[in-house]
């Protein structure tokens, strides 16, 4: 066999080797991210910082309402909290919709802005 | 002797049998298509998290804070109040450089001396706060520096700044009322609004915005800077309120208020407190003899 035949065989016989390890590679690629992920869902869950740092579901009697341990020590139940864990009911919401109906008329506001002597 | 096979076939035979070989299964073509989709919805969800809100969504948002800060707190009932303290925000919102959204005006039952606003143009005063004003000017200087908030943008820009505020905004019920993301993000809000505080900065920002609505709609300037001195008063003798907590203290908030009006020369002495009329709309509010 001349030298040209045997790089041919040669990039042959690569070729041949790359066809089996790409799609090897690619399902072990698949097969340890299957794996990994019984491992991340293991993993405590860290307490997000920030804008919803700190929010707990409050539940349980109004004494235990008010008193919250957490990893930084004792800490009061904030009024903005209390209030965030509110669940509004239809009526609620039926006011919102109200406060949002609500309307003066144009006429009525240009009488109370004369009277005071404020701006249209 | 002629070879059965040429030299060109044989490397034309090797190249299509690499080719062959090299280019994957039909399952792993599958699964790069499908990694492929996946990052380009990945990437989108980041892109939409992380544009402004639009003023639909600042609406629902500030609905379910309204709707929470009604359900604990509940409304003062008076529709004569109601309709006051209703002319009063109309007059010095509409001073205001937001118009793009509708400003509304409640009062809740405490009496503690709070406001609060939530996105979407939702103000609220509570009876106590009310209570303790003595003259219209200084309601309207409290209205105006919650009107303040909403065209500054101070809640909705923490909240679009921080993307994962917005995680599960892009489903498809997220803006029912009630949802869960509306629930995460109106707790969030009344949590950093109510016991974190915003940024001095931003407090700082609505008391100078609502100087100009509460004076560009022709109230005395005084009127916010009047209501903090007394609030302080309030709080030291044991009334309750957030404001003291979580906002500047009075004192730095009234030298800036002071240094803008002396800069604006906004001292307008003829200007009516408006203390008559107020007394005659508030009447519910004063304690029986």
């Amino acid at each position: 066999m001349n030298s040209k035949l045997r790089f041919g065989s040669l990039v042959l016989v690569s070729a041949l080797m790359l066809g089996i390890a790409v799609p090897l590679a690619m399902a072990q690629d698949n097969a340890s991210q299957d794996q990994e992920k019984p491992q991340k869902e293991e993993k405590p869950k860290k307490k997000k910082g920030g804008f919803f740092g700190g929010l707990k579901a409050i539940s349980g009697s109004s004494s235990e309402q008010q008193e919250v341990t957490t990893t930084a020590g004792s800490k009061t139940v904030g009024e903005g909290e209390e209030i965030g864990n509110a669940k509004p009911t239809a009526a609620d919401r039926q006011a919102v919709n109200g406060m949002e109906k609500y309307s003066i008329s144009q006429d009525d506001l240009a009488k109370f802005q004369e009277e005071g002597q404020l701006k249209r | 002797m002629q070879p059965i096979v040429s030299r060109r076939g044989i490397w034309m035979l090797g190249a299509l049998t690499a080719l062959a070989l090299l280019s994957p299964p039909a399952d792993v073509h599958a699964q790069i298509f499908d990694r492929l989709k996946r990052a380009t919805k990945k990437a989108e969800e980041v892109q939409k998290k992380l544009e402004p809100m639009s003023v639909e969504e600042e609406r629902e948002v500030g609905r379910e804070v309204a709707a929470k800060l009604i359900a604990a707190l509940h409304l003062y009932k008076d529709e004569a109040l109601t309709r006051y303290v209703n002319m009063v925000g109309a007059t010095v919102a509409a001073q205001s450089e937001r118009q793009d959204i509708q400003y509304h005006f409640a009062v809740l039952d405490s009496d503690d001396i709070n406001a609060f606003s939530a996105p979407g143009g939702y103000v609220f005063i509570t009876k106590g706060a009310v209570a303790l004003c003595e003259d219209e000017s200084e309601l309207g200087g409290v209205l105006a520096h919650e009107v303040g908030h909403i065209a500054g943008k101070h809640v909705l820009k923490i909240v679009e700044r921080d993307k994962t505020l917005r995680v599960g905004m892009e489903e498809s019920k997220a803006q029912m009322p009630g949802s869960d993301y509306l629930n995460k993000m109106s707790q969030g809000i009344l949590v950093k609004i109510i016991d974190q505080g915003l940024a001095p900065g931003d407090e700082y920002d609505a008391d100078q915005r609502g100087l100009k609505y509460a004076h560009a709609a022709g109230y005395p300037a005084t009127g916010l800077s009047r209501f903090l001195t007394k609030l302080d008063q309030a709080t030291q003798q044991g009334g309750k309120s957030f404001w003291t907590r979580t906002h500047p203290p009075v004192s730095e908030r009234n030298v800036r208020l002071e240094k803008a009006i002396t800069a604006e020369h906004w001292e307008d002495a003829d200007r009516p407190n408006l203390a008559d009329r107020f007394a005659a709309q508030t009447q519910m509010l004063k304690p029986k003899a």
